[in-house]
C-alpha cells in the first residue's frame, strides 16, 4: 500500500488487510490459549530417570551401602517420647494446647542438642567448601512451584499465608533455588555450593498413624540443606559427593545406617536420582528416614529460570551476531546435611544409658559447651 | 398471685428494654435480629459454662470448657458486626474497675487509649441487675416446684404450672440477655489497657526519661559506611535476590554474617541460662486465640501479625506469646515461681503501616531471630524481676561494648499489656543516630488474666480469715515480664557499624569469638581497590 494505487485498489488492500489483521487476532489468541494448555499440561510431566535407578515402587528400592549394626542393649529400650519426658526435653501437651497437635517445645539440654547440631553440621560442611546461607522462610509460591512443589494441591504439604501470594517454605532447597532465578551466570562461578539453614513449616496432610508419634513427624523444625548449581556433566559426581558428605556426617556421630537408590516409582517428579538414608531408631525398631539427596539436572533450572554461559563456544561453529556462546541450564542438586528432630529421635534413642541418661557423641561436644551426657534430674527410682 | 401479676407481660417487657444499653453499637446487637433463634446453639453451650461462670466470684477456676476448643464449636453470628463472640474471657476484675473507676479513667486517657470505660461500667451495671433478677426468679422458680410436691388441687396444680412455666420463660429469656451482656461486657472491657506504674512518665514519646547512659558515640578518623554498604562489599547480606524470591524486607544472610548470627544466638542463650533461665524452642506457628491473649491483635486493619490461611493460625511476632501459652489455663504450685524462661525463635512480622527511612536495610525486616527472656512470678516480685531483666540486658549489650541508653517509656507508648517499659536505644553510626535495640516490659496480671495463669500461695493468707470448704487458699494470678535478651539484625547492624576499620574489615568483639570457631575479624574478600 506504499505505492501509487487506484482508488479502487488501495480500497481492496485496506479490505483485506483488515481481515487479515482480524485473523491474525483470533489466531493469536488461539496461540495464547494453547501455549498455556501446553505449559499446563507438560508441566506435570516428571524428570527423566537415570539409567541405575530401580523400576518399581518402594519395594524396588536397593541399598547401596550399609554402615554399622543395631547397638545391642543390655536393658530395656525406651523411646525418645519416654527419654524426653524423664528429662525434662520436650514439651508436647502444652504445643498442642498453643498451637496444635504435632508442634513441640524443645527445653534445657534439646534445645543445646539442636544449637550444636546446627553449629556442627554447618561447620562440617562449611570446611568442605560450601558457602553457608541463612535464608526467607516466606517465599512467593510462584518460587515454591517452580522447585516443584505444589503449594495448592488436595493434599499440600504447603502452608500458605492469608490474603498473599506468600508460602512458609518446607525446606530451603526453595529459597536457595530462588536465588539465582532468572540469571546468566558465569561458567567461571559454578559450581554454586551453599549450605543452608532454616526453620521449615509442613502440613503433613495425609500423614496419619503411628509414624507420625513425638519428633518424628512435626509441623515445624530446623534444617540445614546443602545446595549445589553445577554444569550438566558434573551433577552426577556432585551427587556422589553429597551423599558421602552426609554419610561422613552420620559416620561420625556413630549412627547405624543404611544408603537407599530410591525406586521410580518414589523419586518425586523433580528428582533425575535419589539417595535416601534411613538410621536405626532402636525406640521406634526400625529404620527412619533422616535425608534425602536428589540430583535434579535441568528440572528445576528450567522453570527458575537458571543458566549459565559457557566460557568457549567450541561445540558450536554458527556464530551468533556477538562472539557469546548459547547459554545453557545449570543441574540443581539438593542434599539434607541435618534433619534436627530425627536426628534428635536417633542420637537420645542410640545412646541411651541404663540409669536413664544419654551420651553426647564426642564431635557435638565442643559445640554444646564441652557437655558429655544429658543426665537425670531426678533419680531413677521416682 | 403476686408473681403471676408481675410477668403478665408488660413487666417483662420493662425490664427487658430496661437492659439494652443506649449505644447504638450495642442496640444493633440486640434488635439486629431475632432473639432467640441464632443463639440457641451459643446458648447451650454458653449457658452451661456461663452459669458457673456468673454465680461465683470472678477469681476462681474458668473450666476448661470456656478454652478456644469448646467455645469454637459455636460460631459467631453473622449478621452482627461489631460485637462478634470473644472465644475466650479474660478474667478481668470489673469490680475493681469499678470502685477504682477515676483512676483508670485517668489512666486510659494517659495511654490514648481508645477504650470506653463509660460503656463498660454501663454494660456492667445492667449485668448486675439482670443477674440479680436471674437470680430473685430462680428463687421464685423454686418455690413453685416446692409447692408442687405437696397436695394439691387439680386447678391450683395447673395456676402453679402455668406460673412455673412463665418463670421458666422469663428466666430463659433473661439467661440470653445475661450472655449478650457478658459478651459485650468482654468486648468492651478487653480494651482496656493495664495500669501503669506511678513513676512511669506522662504523656507521648518525648516524655520518656532516660535512666541510664553508657558509653558515648565512637569518633572515627575515617568516613564510615551503614550496614548495608559494609554488608554489600563484605558479602554479607543479599536483599536484591530475596525481594524476587519473597518480597521487599526480606533477606538472606551469608558467609560470616550467618556465623555472626549464630554466635550472637549461642552466647546470649548461653549467658542468659547462667543466670537461672531455662532454654526453649518455641512453635513459631500458634493459634489467635493465643496472640490476642498477650495483648496483639492479629485482625486488626494494620496488623502486624500474618495469618495462615485456612486456619486459625498466626506466625508469631515474638516468642513472648508460644511461651505466655505454655502454662495458660493452668494453676501452678507457688514453689514453681519464680519461672524463668529464655526462648529462641524465628519472628515474622508484617510491619504494615511502617514506612519511610527507618526501614532500610535490616534496621525493619519481616522476618527475624530473636533470644526472649520470659518470667513468671508472684504479684509482689514483678517489680525486681523488672529490674534484674533490664539488668541483664544491660549487662549483655555493655559486655559487646555498644553505646546504648535505657529509656522508660511514657505513658502514650506503652502499649496495652505493660504496667511499665524499659526501652535500650543504642548508637548506630551509619543511621547517624539511637535505634531500638530491646524492650523490657511488666505485664502484671494483664496477660495472665487473659491466659488463665494461676497459681496456689502455700499458705492461707493472713488477710483471709475465711477459709473455704477445702484447705485450698483461693488462687492469685501470676505476673508476667518479658524482655529482648538479643534482636539479631539490630544487633548485626550495631556491630557491623561500631567495629568497622579503615579497610573495611568488621572486629568480632572478644565475648562472641569463642561461638564463631575463635573468628575474631571479618575480612574484606577483594582487595579495596576493586
Amino acid at each position: 500500500m506504499k505505492g501509487k494505487l487506484e482508488p479502487l485498489e488501495r480500497q481492496k488492500l485496506v479490505k483485506e488487510g483488515k481481515n487479515l489483521k482480524d485473523g491474525l487476532i483470533t489466531l493469536e489468541e488461539d496461540l495464547l490459549k494453547l501455549s498455556d494448555e501446553l505449559q499446563q499440561e507438560a508441566q506435570c510431566i516428571p524428570n527423566m530417570t537415570h539409567p541405575d535407578v530401580p523400576i518399581g515402587e518402594e519395594d524396588c528400592s536397593t541399598m547401596r551401602k550399609m554402615v554399622g549394626s543395631p547397638h545391642e542393649f543390655s536393658f530395656p529400650v525406651k523411646d525418645h517420647l519416654q527419654l524426653g519426658k524423664e528429662l525434662d526435653l520436650f514439651e508436647f501437651d502444652a504445643a498442642a494446647e498453643v498451637s496444635g497437635s504435632k508442634f513441640y517445645y524443645l527445653k534445657n539440654e534439646a534445645v543445646m542438642l539442636e544449637m550444636a547440631l546446627v553449629n556442627w553440621t554447618l561447620s562440617e560442611v562449611m570446611k568442605r567448601g560450601f558457602t553457608p546461607l541463612t535464608t526467607p522462610e516466606l517465599v512467593r509460591s510462584s518460587v515454591v512451584e517452580k522447585c516443584g512443589f505444589q503449594p495448592r494441591g488436595e493434599n499440600t504439604q504447603v502452608y500458605t499465608v492469608e490474603g498473599s501470594d506468600q508460602c512458609l517454605i518446607g525446606t530451603a532447597e526453595i529459597p536457595v533455588g530462588g536465588i539465582h532465578m532468572d540469571s546468566i551466570l558465569a561458567e567461571s562461578m559454578l559450581p554454586l555450593k551453599y549450605v543452608a539453614f532454616s526453620h521449615c513449616f509442613r502440613t503433613e496432610a495425609g500423614a496419619a498413624g503411628t509414624a507420625t508419634r513425638g519428633l518424628y513427624r512435626v509441623h515445624q523444625f530446623s534444617k540445614v540443606e546443602m545446595f549445589i548449581l553445577c554444569q550438566p556433566e558434573e551433577s552426577e559426581s556432585y551427587h556422589e559427593e553429597l551423599i558421602k558428605i552426609e554419610e561422613d556426617l552420620f559416620s561420625s556421630l556413630g549412627l547405624h545406617y543404611k544408603t537407599i537408590d530410591m525406586a521410580s516409582g518414589d523419586l518425586g517428579a523433580p528428582a533425575y536420582r535419589k539417595f535416601d538414608v534411613e538410621a536405626w531408631m532402636p525406640g521406634l525398631g526400625r529404620y527412619g528416614e533422616i535425608s534425602s539427596a536428589s540430583n535434579c539436572t535441568d528440572y528445576q533450572s528450567r522453570r527458575l529460570g537458571i543458566r549459565y554461559r559457557p566460557s568457549e563456544s567450541s561445540t558450536n561453529p554458527k556464530k551468533g551476531k556477538g562472539k557469546l556462546a548459547p547459554t545453557k541450564f545449570v543441574h540443581t542438586l539438593n542434599a539434607t546435611a541435618c534433619a534436627i528432630p530425627r536426628m534428635i529421635i536417633c542420637l537420645l534413642e542410640n545412646y541411651q544409658q541404663k540409669d536413664g541418661s544419654v551420651v553426647i557423641p564426642v564431635p557435638l561436644r565442643p559445640f554444646i559447651g564441652g557437655l558429655e551426657r544429658i543426665a537425670p534430674k531426678f533419680p531413677q527410682d521416682e | 398471685m403476686g408473681l403471676r401479676c408481675y410477668f403478665g407481660g408488660t413487666a417483662i417487657q420493662t425490664l427487658r428494654m430496661a437492659v439494652i444499653p443506649a449505644s447504638s453499637s450495642s442496640s444493633r446487637f440486640i434488635f439486629g435480629r431475632p432473639l432467640s433463634k441464632t443463639l440457641t446453639l451459643n446458648s447451650l453451650f454458653l449457658r452451661r459454662n456461663n452459669v458457673n461462670y456468673l454465680t461465683r466470684p470472678p477469681f476462681t477456676l474458668l473450666t476448661k470448657a470456656l478454652a478456644a476448643t469448646a467455645v469454637q464449636a459455636a460460631p459467631p453470628t453473622e449478621t452482627i458486626d461489631r460485637v462478634v463472640k470473644p472465644q475466650w474471657k479474660a478474667a478481668i476484675d470489673f469490680k475493681w474497675i469499678r470502685d477504682n473507676k477515676d483512676a483508670v479513667a485517668l489512666n486510659i486517657k494517659n495511654r490514648n487509649s481508645n477504650a470506653n470505660l463509660e460503656l463498660v461500667l454501663e454494660i456492667y451495671e445492667k449485668m448486675l441487675a439482670v443477674q440479680k433478677e436471674v437470680e430473685r426468679l430462680r428463687g421464685e422458680r423454686n418455690a413453685v416446684a416446692n409447692k408442687m410436691k405437696g397436695k394439691l388441687e387439680p386447678s391450683e396444680r395447673q395456676k402453679l404450672i402455668e406460673e412455673g412455666k412463665n418463670l421458666r420463660d422469663g428466666l430463659i429469656m433473661l439467661e440470653e440477655d445475661l450472655l449478650k451482656l457478658s459478651d459485650e461486657l468482654q468486648q468492651e472491657a478487653q480494651f482496656i489497657p493495664n495500669m501503669t506504674h506511678p513513676d512511669v512518665p506522662i504523656g507521648e514519646e518525648d516524655r520518656s526519661i532516660v535512666r541510664k547512659m553508657v558509653g558515648c558515640p565512637r569518633e572515627f578518623s575515617f568516613p564510615i559506611k551503614d550496614h548495608l554498604q559494609l554488608g554489600k562489599e563484605l558479602d554479607l547480606f543479599d536483599f536484591d535476590a530475596a525481594a524476587e524470591v519473597s518480597g521487599s524486607k526480606f533477606y538472606y544472610l551469608k558467609n560470616e554474617a550467618v556465623m555472626l548470627e549464630i554466635g550472637l544466638i549461642n552466647w546470649t542463650l548461653s549467658e542468659v541460662m547462667k543466670r537461672g533461665f531455662t532454654p526453649l524452642i518455641t512453635p513459631e506457628l500458634v493459634r489467635s486465640s493465643v496472640v490476642e491473649k498477650c495483648g496483639f491483635q492479629p485482625r486488626g486493619d494494620n496488623t502486624q501479625v500474618y495469618s495462615v490461611e485456612e486456619s486459625d493460625q498466626c506466625l508469631i511476632g515474638t516468642a513472648e506469646i508460644p511461651v505466655g501459652g505454655i502454662h495458660m489455663d493452668s494453676i501452678l504450685v507457688e514453689s514453681m515461681l519464680p519461672l524463668k524462661y529464655v526462648a529462641f525463635s524465628h519472628c515474622f512480622r508484617t510491619e504494615a503501616g511502617a514506612a519511610g527511612a527507618a526501614t532500610r536495610g535490616l534496621y525493619r525486616v519481616h522476618q527475624f531471630s530473636k533470644v526472649e527472656m520470659f518470667i513468671l512470678c508472684q504479684p509482689e516480685e514483678s517489680e525486681s524481676h523488672h529490674e534484674e531483666l533490664i539488668k541483664i540486658e544491660e549487662e549483655l549489650f555493655s559486655s559487646l561494648g555498644l553505646h546504648y541508653k535505657t529509656i522508660d517509656m511514657a505513658s502514650g507508648d506503652l502499649g496495652a499489656p505493660a504496667y511499665r517499659k524499659f526501652d535500650v536505644e543504642a548508637w548506630m553510626p551509619g543511621l547517624g543516630r539511637y535505634g531500638e535495640i530491646s524492650s523490657a516490659s511488666n505485664c502484671t496480671d494483664y496477660q495472665s488474666r487473659r491466659l488463665g495463669i494461676r497459681y496456689r500461695p502455700s499458705e492461707p493468707t493472713s488477710t483471709n480469715p475465711k477459709m473455704v470448704k477445702g484447705k485450698f487458699t483461693p488462687t492469685r494470678f501470676v505476673h508476667t515480664l518479658n524482655a529482648t535478651a538479643c534482636a539479631v539484625p539490630r544487633m548485626m547492624i550495631c556491630l557491623l557499624e561500631n567495629y568497622q576499620q579503615e579497610d573495611g574489615s568488621v572486629i568480632i568483639p572478644e565475648p562472641l569469638r569463642p561461638f564463631m570457631g575463635g573468628l575474631g575479624l571479618i575480612a574484606p574478600k577483594f582487595s579495596r581497590a576493586e
